[in-house]
């Protein structure tokens, strides 16, 4: 068996048990952990087209889950749109207001973009929370927005079981990934690792960083309201607070630096690692002590930090790599190894 | 109009308070180049530690001042060597330590949560013997306790000034802040230097925390309301610059408080995000900032 032979056959069996996983764990509330953790490890490889590629550190991305979420939902309570129509309409208003603040903001340093992105974010929240009609849109303030059962159909995009709510965002995860498999091996995937170590070196070699980023940042933010939409019509039910606040922006951050920022398997990694570890210290730990779940939270954070600065992909790859090598190694006959 | 004056000066003193804040954040910021996420969180620990010293003792709540921060500097340094140091090591090469930053939200999860678990979510406060002393200024009212701030938010800043003037100590951090290659080939040793401004830094959080607790809650949590602030104060103002933070928070204070004389305090929120990103985009270095900075 050859390298790539494993590494194919890895991936496909991968694939498998992430298609097949409904067919063991039939508990609602596991089968809801589950789609919580794709949905988060979709959030952060989204994040990470502008986080980690771009060498920036964007901490406000909730904003635009929240402009997916609200589209969707008003365009369908008051206009009676599909909210299959008003997914994409709430990512194309992402996208544009993605660039129109990468515009001003991929000039700044890194502290500034950062505080910037923070700046952004909350002001829109804060502003959301204070408007109940933005003319004739009504946006409800800080109650948000309530979704009303209808008939479960596709159309809909309402279910009666968890069940297609896993595959749909099973399916956009793998989307998401192979966009970014294909840009970290496009011209402009290397354009954006060249302009976010050493912008002006890039700059000097030609390469328009700023049009670079700005395409990364209207994908990211794009791809991040969509999945905005499949919150709201997963929990039927979101308010500014909650959607737009500043924990879930921390939380992809956190995901995308545990897992690796900059790499393809990092986010799915990073939510591997996390999110079980999240919900169950939640659920276990929360009733004897609040709080304790989120220490252990922030240290693992700094954990990996002090550790594996880099994330836990690339020792992860390492090992496997060593293993890959050895069964190669094992099963081939002689003189096609390596 | 007597309504808008009695909300400029009550303007005034609580922009001090977040003034003060943000001095500390401004001086980590000005020698590190690192946006510390957890300095709100330090503000939290210096709140419940000046909280927990005067109602266990008794003390009067300024007696604090002389205990508080030294404590809080030591935590500040240990902190900064033992945590955020091998970070920053592992990325000298890198011009922006994003990494570092990441480390101290880790920090400010850590503490707001151990506090949450320590002492629970509740609003607590000192009533003390000058909590709801005023004097009257004319026709208008000014509580001691919060002129008390004032002036210790001014003191430290002149103090802060002072001391990086005058001061050797002083002068190897801003030396450090100019630019630590050059700091370090004149013998200065750039990680000591960081502990000490991490620990100054959050010596000021204490100090803030001091004179904070006699009119204002301690909650877990409080540490986000100061933490915003202080990003938006420190832009404002230049980050880096003391005479900056100062400003700064006065401007924020103020536009908070006859802002809200106006329309509800939510929008004056919004005010204060639009105000902070117009700023960014027309004049990033702030008010007294430096231009390379950003």
């Amino acid at each position: 068996m050859s390298r790539k032979q494993l590494d194919t056959s890895l991936l496909t069996l991968a694939a498998l048990v992430a298609f097949g996983l409904p067919l063991v764990v039939t508990s609602p509330t596991y089968l809801q952990i589950l789609i919580l953790l794709f949905f988060y490890a979709y959030l952060t490889t989204a994040w990470n087209l502008v986080g980690g590629f771009a060498g920036v550190l964007p901490l406000g991305h909730s904003v635009f889950v929240g402009i997916g979420a609200y589209t969707s939902t008003i365009l369908t309570l008051q206009y009676g749109v599909s909210p299959w129509i008003g997914m994409l309409l709430g990512g194309v208003l992402a996208a544009v207001v993605g660039v129109v603040i990468g515009l001003p903001t991929f000039r700044m340093r890194g502290a500034y973009f950062c505080l910037c992105t923070i700046a952004f974010a909350e002001g829109i929240r804060v502003m959301v929370e204070n408007i109940d009609y933005l003319g004739p849109l009504h946006v409800n303030g800080p109650r948000g927005l309530l979704i009303p059962l209808k008939e479960a159909s596709f159309w809909h995009y309402q279910f009666m079981s968890k069940l297609p709510y896993y595959y749909i965002i099973l399916v956009m995860l793998l989307v998401v990934l192979a966009l970014t498999w294909f840009i970290s091996r496009s011209k402009i995937g290397y354009y954006l690792a060249a302009g976010g170590e050493e912008p002006e070196a890039a700059a000097a070699l030609g390469v328009n960083v700023a049009n670079c980023k700005l395409l990364a940042m209207a994908l990211s933010c794009f791809f991040t309201a969509l999945a905005g939409t499949f919150y709201a019509q997963l929990m039927l039910y979101f308010y500014p607070k909650g959607l737009m606040g500043l924990d879930l922006s921390f939380e992809i951050a956190f995901i995308a630096l545990i897992g690796g920022r900059g790499t393809i398997a990092g986010p799915v990694i990073g939510a591997l690692v996390l999110r079980p570890l999240n919900e169950f210290t939640r659920i276990y730990l929360s009733d004897m002590l609040p709080g304790l779940h989120l220490v252990i939270f922030g240290l693992i954070l700094i954990l990996v930090m002090l550790y594996k600065p880099q994330g836990l992909t690339a020792p992860l790859a390492a090992a496997y790599d060593r293993l890959a090598r050895r069964i190669t190694r094992d099963t081939t006959p002689k003189g096609e190894a390596a | 109009m007597t309504a808008v004056i009695q909300a400029t000066l009550n303007g005034i003193m609580m922009g001090a308070m977040y003034g003060l804040t943000a001095l500390g954040l401004t001086l980590i910021f000005g020698v590190m180049k690192v946006v510390n996420f957890a300095h709100g969180s330090l503000l939290m620990v210096g709140m419940f530690s000046a909280y927990w010293l005067i109602k266990l003792t008794g003390i009067h709540p300024y007696l604090a001042l002389l205990i508080v921060p030294p404590i809080l500097y030591f935590f500040g340094y240990s902190l900064q060597d033992l945590v955020i140091k091998p970070v920053f090591k592992a990325e000298r090469q890198v011009r922006e330590p994003l990494t570092v930053i990441i480390v101290t939200t880790g920090v400010w999860y850590v503490l707001d949560n151990l506090a949450l678990m320590l002492f629970g979510a509740e609003y607590r406060t000192v009533r003390t013997a000058i909590s709801n002393k005023s004097f009257a200024l004319g026709q208008f009212i000014i509580s001691i306790p919060k002129f008390s701030g004032f002036v210790v938010a001014v003191a430290t800043a002149v103090g802060l000034a002072l001391f990086m003037r005058k001061t050797k100590i002083g002068m190897a951090l801003r030396a450090t802040s100019l630019d630590r290659e050059a700091a370090n080939l004149m013998g200065i040793d750039q990680y000591k230097v960081y502990n000490i401004a991490f620990g100054l830094g959050t010596a000021i959080a204490g100090i803030a925390g001091c004179v904070l607790i006699p009119f204002y809650y301690v909650y877990p949590s409080v540490g986000v309301v100061f933490d915003i602030r202080a990003f938006i104060i420190v832009v404002l103002g230049g980050l880096g610059s003391i005479p900056g933070a100062l400003l700064g928070g006065l401007v924020i204070g103020l536009i908070e408080s006859v802002f809200s004389q106006f329309m509800a305090s939510t929008w004056t929120e919004a005010i204060i995000y639009a105000i902070f990103l117009v700023i960014l985009f027309v004049k990033p270095s702030g008010f007294f900032g430096n231009k390379q900075d950003w």
